[in-house]
């Protein structure tokens, strides 16, 4: 066995040039691979059902945008609890959207700012991803949750939204409404949110965008502003299992606090999934083309070099086969050489771009839904080992096949 | 060209036509040389193309398999620009060049555009707003909402799609204004907006169904459900609280109207909470007068904020996706064809291996080095015509699929849901083909310096 | 300049190879004239350097210090470029192990050479169909080499020869792959050429036969020549 490697060994360091090319070849595919299956395990992850700890989210029935009024606010927090029996969420968080732009009248990308007005505290127990950060990063949220609630102008930036409208930490900036008209607001960047997920985004404090709206009224000669009752745009609850969702679900929709507009209430990954729907066939061209044809590929570029091989080296062969190699040996032979090739370089294609996308890019920007960046996920060594295996193996049954039917007159008669 | 007819563009009915003209010259001009550089090449090199055609013959296996991999790498390539350049063609294509579309001020799209009732009564007064033959003016009033609809999901998981719906004041005016028409056979809806359902008891109280006229895409994708090619006129559906009935079909493909369900205003903008129109779109004389209106609206109009521009601005705004998806996809292709370089590299490496007499024998009876170098090369650029040629043959079978997806201007510019076809035009082919002589030259010009570089004496021993 | 009917003169011609940190001095002060239309065998044990010798001759190295005459040029100082244009006019190959492209027929494999100068298609042609003649192959013209005998290829390898029409005609060991009839029907038509069409011929060889059939033999000897024997009087 060892000799069996040890030979596939030489036999690789041989031709260097079509090694080394092969398993360039290979590295590059498998790198795409690797990007496409991040994207997709990401995309089935948020929306594949959980059983426990789930969160659920309230929207609007009808319409997108969700818009409902601040009133609900509180009542949905609760899960529309009103017996002494129902049942209530753990936690909650509302979000409001509040989109601004650095001047008036501009509208380019570099000059808009999204931010989400939420309570300050929920940031670090309901928001996806925040609340699983590594301890300096939690320590410095955790610092800057403090900074808002003391704070109400105090504004939290993602680091690329950040570089983009060219400002720093300490800076104050006033934001001008493009969603509530006549609602500018000044704010003092008082801290970064953690990169990834949130690295194109803000966060501010609920608080202060509800005090501006209600506040409205007084400069407008009594009128209420047009969104005061379309504020509050999403609630999360958080729910221990789907038993206790379907509850909570259920007091929502038999409550009588929501007629107008009427609300739904459904979980996280089925709300995603929702919008997703419009990307099916994206994703499934991602799945089920890109994906396999990048496979096929791959396997055609690992079996012409090994069938190149295998064609120089047809006389060696023979002369194996004379000094008494089974078949079946020449066949594991060929295999184990492109199965050592596929593997390794399967291997650091993933831990390469493992290592150089999450640490080094920050992610990969894809412009799907609402995720502004995809990490490369631990699987992906595995991917990258399965991967190499498998389109090796596909790609050199066939040269392997006809090392072990090589004919040793044959051979021999050609050479002379 | 209006929507109408653009599903009839001779780009889609025959393709070879559409070959003879419409050709970005950014295309057109590299290839060119490319082909002009191949003639050349084969002219001076000498060394007959035949000798290395037939030893790819020879080598049939390797040739199979490198060319196979260009021709994968090279469809892949062609269907996805092919459905970027559909959703290119519904965000140049679904704006009337003479259309002016007024938001209100700082909206970035009409679905968070909010215009008054009374403060926009006059917009349409404008004098630059073309008048039909009673004086009245080309101006459609709408409100523009997305609704979501529960869907049958897999797993018996509740699953929801979202429709795009249009609230139409005067359906006629607002079809003449966007140039649509209806598929014979379909009517647009009533002043009333509603009707009773077909084939039901017909009591007087049974709840009227509400007139719809859907685009081709959202007739196919609600049809889909319950296993129709499409949904007809005729055809009940539920959206929201209430059940529609399918009163016509609009000839939309290629618009993103062509996504939407459009129904009376005055029943749809209640039904889902919104009490404002989100844009009126106002005819005028042509693309000059389109831009005079809306720089004149956006800054004399004092009865509200208006944000106005031309329509076909408004949309070529969403095409935002569009560009992030080509971005992507030119990414994805080029690592991909990075791959095959490696591929044909093994090949010609191994070809000229296999061939230093032939080249050592060659050098000797005269031949120069570069006439070496340009043989080998050429011989790597037959591998990836064919290759390349197969693959655009390949790719093009996926002309005219459709597919759904989401056009935006980006980050918060709201987008629309769209059901397109993918274009697999002149470009997108001519494109695949630049890609995979691009991956022969790269590939092949190593191992054609390799071999150029062989010492003849040393090559013959 | 051609002077005295000397088609090859050879002056103070040393060739040294660097091999590692050793030299090894191949050729040393060799001079040698080969008269226009001479039959002239080159002989020596291996390493004699009648292989390098012919070589210069036929322009495909340069000496390391002397000149190189050749149908009154001096090749020892054409570039390499040069050289390749030169070779393809002046001299035709014969090579031990035909060296014919086996993808091409041997009518192709004829036309190369012709494929570098400025001929009509129809010119090409006509020069082919001779040199077929010549060496009798005309009913041979589509097959490819793997489809001919030893002895045919080589025929095929001399029309290849001899299609330019040059003055000088080189060969490498042309019978070493033969069996003896095929090798003596490949000497016959050597000399047939050399007659009918004034070839000069330079032949390195092992084989004492066939150099026998030469006007003259020249002996190499650790670069040196040696002795020179005169089989026939010359032309």
């Amino acid at each position: 066995m060892f000799k069996y490697i040890l030979l596939i060994g030489k036999n690789l360091r041989r031709n260097l040039l079509r090694t080394t090319l092969t398993a360039l070849g290979t590295m590059v595919l498998v790198f795409v691979v690797t990007l496409v299956w991040s994207v997709l395990d990401l995309l089935d992850g948020v929306m594949a059902e959980k059983s426990s700890n789930l969160k659920a989210i309230v929207t609007e029935r009808w319409q997108i945008p969700s818009q409902m009024p601040f009133a609900y606010a509180l009542s949905l927090g609760e899960g529309a609890a009103r017996s002494p029996g129902d049942v209530r969420p753990q936690d909650s968080m509302t979000w409001q959207f509040f989109g601004g732009a650095l001047a008036p009248g501009v509208r380019s990308r570099e000059d808009l700012v999204f931010a989400f007005a939420m309570e300050p505290k929920k940031l670090a127990t309901m928001m996806d991803d925040l609340d699983n950060l590594p301890a300096d990063l939690a320590r410095e949220l955790q610092e800057n949750i403090r900074k808002m609630e003391s704070n109400r102008q105090a504004l939290l930036v993602g680091p690329k939204k950040l570089a983009q409208i060219h400002k720093q930490v300490g800076q104050r900036i006033k934001l001008y409404s493009i969603n509530y008209r006549e609602i500018n607001l000044e704010f003092e960047i008082v801290g970064l949110l953690p990169p990834g997920r949130y690295k194109e985004t803000a966060v501010m404090n609920r608080d202060y965008l509800n005090a501006a709206l209600d506040n409205y009224p007084r400069t407008h000669a009594g009128k209420k502003h047009p969104m005061a009752a379309k504020s509050l745009n999403l609630v999360w609850l958080r729910v221990p299992d789907r038993e206790q969702f379907s509850r909570v679900a259920d007091q929502i929709a038999n409550s009588p606090l929501y007629g107008d507009p009427a609300v739904k209430c459904e979980t996280a990954s089925s709300g995603i999934a929702s919008f997703l729907e419009a990307y099916r066939d994206l994703i499934w061209g991602l799945r089920w083309l890109l994906s396999p044809a990048i496979l096929v590929t791959l396997s055609l570029v690992i079996s012409n070099a090994i069938s190149i091989s295998v064609r120089e080296r047809r006389p060696e062969m023979a002369v194996l086969k004379v000094l008494g190699f089974r078949p079946t040996q020449l066949l594991i032979l060929v295999l184990g050489e492109a199965l050592g090739i596929g593997i390794l370089a399967g291997l650091a294609s993933a831990g390469t771009t493992y290592f150089v996308v999450n640490q080094w890019l920050g992610g990969v920007s894809f412009p799907i839904a609402f995720f502004p960046v995809f990490f490369i996920p631990v699987s992906a060594f595995w991917w990258g080992l399965g991967i190499g295996a498998v389109t090796a193996l596909a790609g050199s049954i066939m040269p392997a096949w006809s090392a072990r039917t090589v004919n040793v007159a044959d051979v021999f008669s050609k050479v002379t | 060209m209006s929507v109408s007819t653009s599903m009839f563009s001779h780009q889609h009915v025959s393709p070879p036509l559409a070959l003879a003209w419409r050709l970005p010259p950014e295309l057109t001009i590299p290839l060119g040389i490319a082909l002009a550089v191949l003639v050349l090449l084969v002219i001076v090199g000498k060394i007959p193309l035949s000798y290395n055609v037939r030893n790819l013959a020879v080598r049939w296996r390797t040739t199979v398999l490198t060319a196979l991999a260009f021709t994968l790498v090279i469809s892949l390539q062609t269907v996805m620009l092919g459905f970027v350049a559909g959703m290119n063609k519904l965000t140049d294509e679904s704006g009337q060049p003479g259309n002016v579309m007024v938001l209100s001020d700082g909206a970035l799209d009409e679905l968070v555009s909010n215009l008054g009732f009374s403060e926009t009564a006059d917009v349409d007064r404008h004098p630059g707003v073309v008048r039909d033959q009673q004086g009245e003016p080309l101006a459609s009033r709408e409100v523009y909402l997305v609704v979501n609809q529960p869907v049958s999901g897999t797993a018996g998981r509740q699953q929801r799609r979202f429709v795009q719906v249009r609230g139409i004041e005067d359906p006629v005016v607002a079809a003449r204004v966007h140039g649509l028409e209806l598929y014979p056979g379909g009517a647009w809806f009533s002043d009333a907006g509603v009707q009773s359902q077909n084939g039901s008891s017909g009591e007087a109280e049974q709840e009227q169904a509400v007139q719809a006229v859907l685009g081709e895409g959202v007739a196919g994708q609600l049809g889909n459900d319950r296993g129709q090619e499409r949904l007809e006129v005729g055809d009940v559906f539920d959206l929201g609280p209430r059940k529609w009935i399918v009163v016509g079909i609009m000839k939309s493909a290629g618009s993103t109207f062509g996504s939407e369900i459009w129904g009376k205003r005055s029943l749809v903008g209640p039904m889902f909470g919104k009490e404002a129109y989100s844009s009126i779109v106002l005819r005028t004389r042509d693309a000059a007068a389109a831009r005079s209106v809306a720089d004149d609206l956006t800054t004399n109009y004092k009865k509200a904020a208006l944000q106005a521009q031309p329509e076909t601005e408004y949309f070529s705004k969403l095409s935002e996706t569009n560009r992030q998806f080509t971005v992507a996809i030119v990414f994805v292709a080029i690592v991909m064809a990075i791959g095959g370089v490696f591929g044909v590299m093994n090949t010609m490496f191994a070809a000229i291996s296999g061939r230093t007499q032939d080249i050592g024998m060659l050098r000797i009876l005269g031949f120069a080095r570069w006439q070496i170098l340009v043989s080998f090369f050429l011989e790597s650029l037959v591998i990836s015509l064919v290759g390349g040629l197969l693959g655009c043959a390949v790719g093009f079978m996926a002309d005219g699929w459709t597919a759904t997806s989401i056009v935006s201007g980006g980050q918060g510019g709201g987008g629309k849901f769209v059901v397109l076809e993918l274009v697999i035009g002149a470009e997108t082919l001519l494109a695949g083909l630049l890609l995979a002589l691009a991956m022969g030259a790269i590939g092949g010009v190593l191992p054609a310096i390799a071999a150029m570089r062989l010492k003849p004496l040393e090559s013959l021993r | 300049m051609e002077s005295d009917g000397m088609i090859v003169q050879i002056r103070g011609v040393y060739k040294s190879f660097t091999r590692g940190s050793e030299q090894l001095d191949v050729l040393q002060d060799l001079n040698l004239e080969v008269p226009r239309g001479e039959f002239l065998a080159l002989m020596g044990p291996s390493g004699s350097g009648k292989t390098t010798l012919l070589n210069l001759i036929a322009g495909l190295d340069r000496p390391s210090q002397g000149e190189v005459w050749v149908g009154g040029q001096l090749i020892s100082q054409f570039s390499e470029s040069q050289l390749a244009r030169w070779r393809t006019r002046h001299i035709g190959f014969v090579f031990q192990f035909y060296h014919l492209l086996p993808v091409m027929t041997a009518y192709e494999n004829i036309e190369l050479p012709l494929l570098l100068l400025p001929l009509s298609g129809s010119q090409r042609k006509r020069q082919v169909m001779t040199a077929l003649e010549l060496v009798g192959l005309t009913n041979r013209i589509s097959h490819r080499p793997g489809q001919l005998s030893g002895g045919q290829q080589q025929r095929v390898g001399i029309a290849r020869a001899i299609v330019t029409d040059p003055a000088l005609i080189v060969a490498d060991e042309p019978t070493g792959d033969l069996d003896a009839k095929s090798a003596s029907e490949i000497l016959d038509l050597l000399c047939e050429l050399r007659e009918s069409m004034q070839k000069t011929i330079l032949l390195v060889t092992h084989d004492a036969r066939a150099a026998q059939r030469a006007h003259r033999i020249q002996y190499l000897d650790k670069g040196r020549l040696v002795s020179n024997e005169v089989v026939m009087p010359g032309p």
